[in-house]
């Protein structure tokens, strides 16, 4: 009796393995090249990007971004709203700093409009305030994140309850965390309540402790070090030529910031340094942030501590919607609100390019108008999605785990690169 | 961070399986002798330990807070965003006049507001008011444009539900005029000027259309979040 075994898959293989098929190197070294997929939802690309690396081992000779996972069309939807309705909208580009996108799409408005120099002062300085505030947010969430990244788990926990703060202060302003739309086109929404300067003035006592304490924790730490220093180098040429911008720039060795540069929203009235760093490595960039918290903490001092009084609003109720007893009491106020709020205003026919430093770099909105309540082309001009393009230059050569570092060290929103 | 010595930049090009590759190389992180090493990776690692642990000894700095347990002392700024209502006056009766601009000034329709002719005054007064909460952005347009201030945002944030056509809210809890025309009138006008409106009444779910596959819902379920207004 002849008993037959059922052959299984390790029978089948030595069966085909011990055939005339034999496994050789192959001669191409072209074939040693592996393409490994990084996301598109992976905790370490910071949103919804995918990377496609080639790796020759654990080096990595190729890195293509693929973006347009989080692709919303908001350039488009602004052609097809009102100026005033498509504020809450820019909420959702760099979501991590609402308020910046909010100044960047105004000032670029108001700068069609013509009434940059008339916004009141109050306004203005309460834009920068808040504006540092937001920056702060922003660069607590990319310290506690890009630690994450690198194997260190406690800064997020600090660097959230810094930021909740901040985020109770929002709350506090305007009613929304991070979908803030406060800033308006002429001004602010309303005033800021009495009871948010207390809390600002505590914010700024605690920020200072902790800003030691992240040297302490993060900034001197060895296994940090390690893992940043000379890794993602981008040199001052490179950095300009792919029009980097924002601490990635400024880490490379290049002095440049909208904030001096070309002061907007009363900036040169504040007295505050921009941190260069020279040597372009993901640890510059760390730097360069760490330093930016510190002197932005010092433009929020110096804001508190003089706000000019006065109204919030610009005085054209043709333009921005006026408190509520205004409208109440008086016949030509009311019919410009329900013009405003049923069809807006009409903008000048032009065309204006308008930017700002956002956390993550310069923000630009470029709008022209034909006239009429709509703009006819809205383009937004987004820091992240140019820092984004420098990754493969700088990240060919290093080891796949560093890869994540540099992400991390460069600092990208998704929301504001497919916007 | 005197430890550390910077140097400049070199660009080289290396071979990665055959290919030349431009890489760029920065100073790594040891310019050091071993025992400085270890001495200074324990010291900041003693300094990093030391922090956390500070942080555990002293209570004081406990900021967590227990949500589901401390829901009836949570605390709202005054100008908190979230559900959208309608405004009554002091006879529970709303303000809203159908006008329509919260409809236009919304960004994303997330409003819409249907208004019929009065039986009794034969004049436009809202039927239903219908707020989409699934697509609202709580962006405030609406309560800012609204000339009567008919609208107002309240501090109910938990809205969590099973069918997302639950959003869907019908506002108004009758038809009929505004507050200040309903004021005006006896009993006996104002009885035959109301009538009733369910939240989820009528053609409200799914923004009044019935799907092929889906239909439209029935009646009024027992809903939490509607337990707030009148
Ligand atoms: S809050 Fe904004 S999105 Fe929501 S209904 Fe009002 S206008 Fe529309
Ligand atoms: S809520 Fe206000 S804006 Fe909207 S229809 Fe009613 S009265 Fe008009």
């Amino acid at each position: 009796m002849i008993s037959e075994k059922i052959p299984t898959s390790v029978d089948k293989f030595k069966a085909i393995s011990s055939d005339n098929i034999s496994v050789q190197e192959s001669d191409d070294p072209g074939d040693r090249i592996v393409t490994l997929n990084m996301g598109p939802s992976h905790p370490a690309t910071h949103g919804v990007l995918r990377l496609v690396l080639s790796i020759d081992g654990e080096v990595i000779t190729e890195v293509v971004p693929h973006i347009g996972y989080l692709h919303t069309g908001m350039e488009k939807l602004g052609e097809y709203m009102s100026y005033h309705q498509f504020i809450p909208i820019t909420d959702r580009m760099d979501y991590l700093a609402p308020m910046l996108m909010n100044l960047g799409y105004i000032l670029g408005v108001e700068k069609l409009l013509g009434i940059t120099d008339e916004i009141p002062a109050r306004a203005q300085w309460l834009r920068v305030l808040y504006s540092e505030l937001m920056r702060i947010s922003s660069h607590l969430i990319w310290l506690g994140t890009s630690a994450i990244d690198l194997g260190a788990m406690s800064p997020i926990f600090y660097a959230l309850q810094d930021r909740e703060q901040i985020m109770n202060i929002f709350e506090e302003t305007c009613g929304a965390r991070l979908t803030s739309t406060y800033f308006r086109i002429g001004g602010l929404r309303e005033d800021i309540p009495d009871t948010v300067i207390p809390m600002i003035e505590k914010f700024l006592k605690d920020f200072a402790i902790r800003l030691d304490e992240y040297q302490n924790l993060v900034t001197g730490n060895p296994i940090l070090i390690n893992r940043l220093k000379g890794i993602g180098c981008l040199s001052k040429e490179t950095a300009l030529s792919y029009c980097c911008s924002g601490p990635v720039l400024r880490a490379s060795g290049v002095n440049y910031d909208v904030r001096k540069a070309r002061p907007y929203s009363g900036y040169e009235k504040f007295k505050f340094n921009i941190p260069v760093y020279q040597e372009g490595d993901s640890y510059a960039r760390f730097l360069v942030r760490m330093d930016e918290m510190r002197e932005s903490a010092t433009i929020v001092r110096q804001a508190i501590d003089a706000i000019p009084a006065g109204p919030v609003k610009i005085d054209r109720t043709d333009i921005i919607l006026p408190d509520k007893h205004r409208t109440q009491g008086n016949m030509e106020e009311l019919i410009n609100h329900f013009i405003l709020s049923c069809r807006g205003f009409n903008a000048p026919v032009g065309e204006v390019f308008s930017t700002i430093e956002s956390s993550k770099g310069e923000f630009g909105v470029y709008l022209v108008s034909t006239g009429g309540e709509k703009p006819y082309r809205l383009r937004v001009h987004s820091p992240s999605f140019l820092n984004l393009s420098v990754l493969p230059a700088i990240s060919r050569g290093s080891l796949i785990a560093d890869i994540v570092a540099i992400i991390g060290s460069l600092d990208i929103v998704l929301g504001e690169i497919d916007r | 961070m005197g430890l550390i010595d910077f140097s400049k930049l070199k660009s080289e090009t290396r071979t990665f399986a055959g290919k030349p590759v431009n890489v760029t190389i920065g100073p790594r992180f040891n310019k050091m002798g071993v025992p400085a090493k270890v001495v200074f990776s324990l010291k900041s690692l003693m300094e990093g330990m030391w922090l956390t642990l500070s942080y555990l000894l002293s209570p004081s700095t406990v900021v967590t807070k227990e949500y589901p347990e401390n829901r009836l002392t949570l605390k709202f700024p005054e100008r908190y965003r979230a559900t959208l209502r309608l405004t009554n006056d002091e006879n529970g009766f709303f303000k809203c006049t159908g006008c329509k601009m919260c409809e236009r000034a919304c960004p994303n329709l997330s409003i819409k507001v249907i208004t019929r002719k009065g039986p009794v005054s034969d004049k436009m007064e809202l039927d239903r008011y219908i707020w989409r909460q699934d697509s609202c952005t709580f962006c405030n347009s609406c309560v800012q444009v609204c000339p009567f201030k008919a609208l107002n945002m309240t501090h109910d944030f938990e809205n969590a539900v099973y069918d997302r056509r639950l959003l869907i809210y019908c506002l108004n809890r009758y038809a009929g005029p505004a507050a200040g025309i309903l004021a005006a009138q006896d009993e006996e006008t104002r009885k035959k000027m109301m009538e009733p409106r369910q939240p989820y009444g009528g053609n409200v779910p799914m923004n009044g259309y019935q799907l092929p596959y889906l239909k439209a819902l029935p009646g009024k379920p027992a809903d939490p979040a509607q337990g707030s207004n009148k």
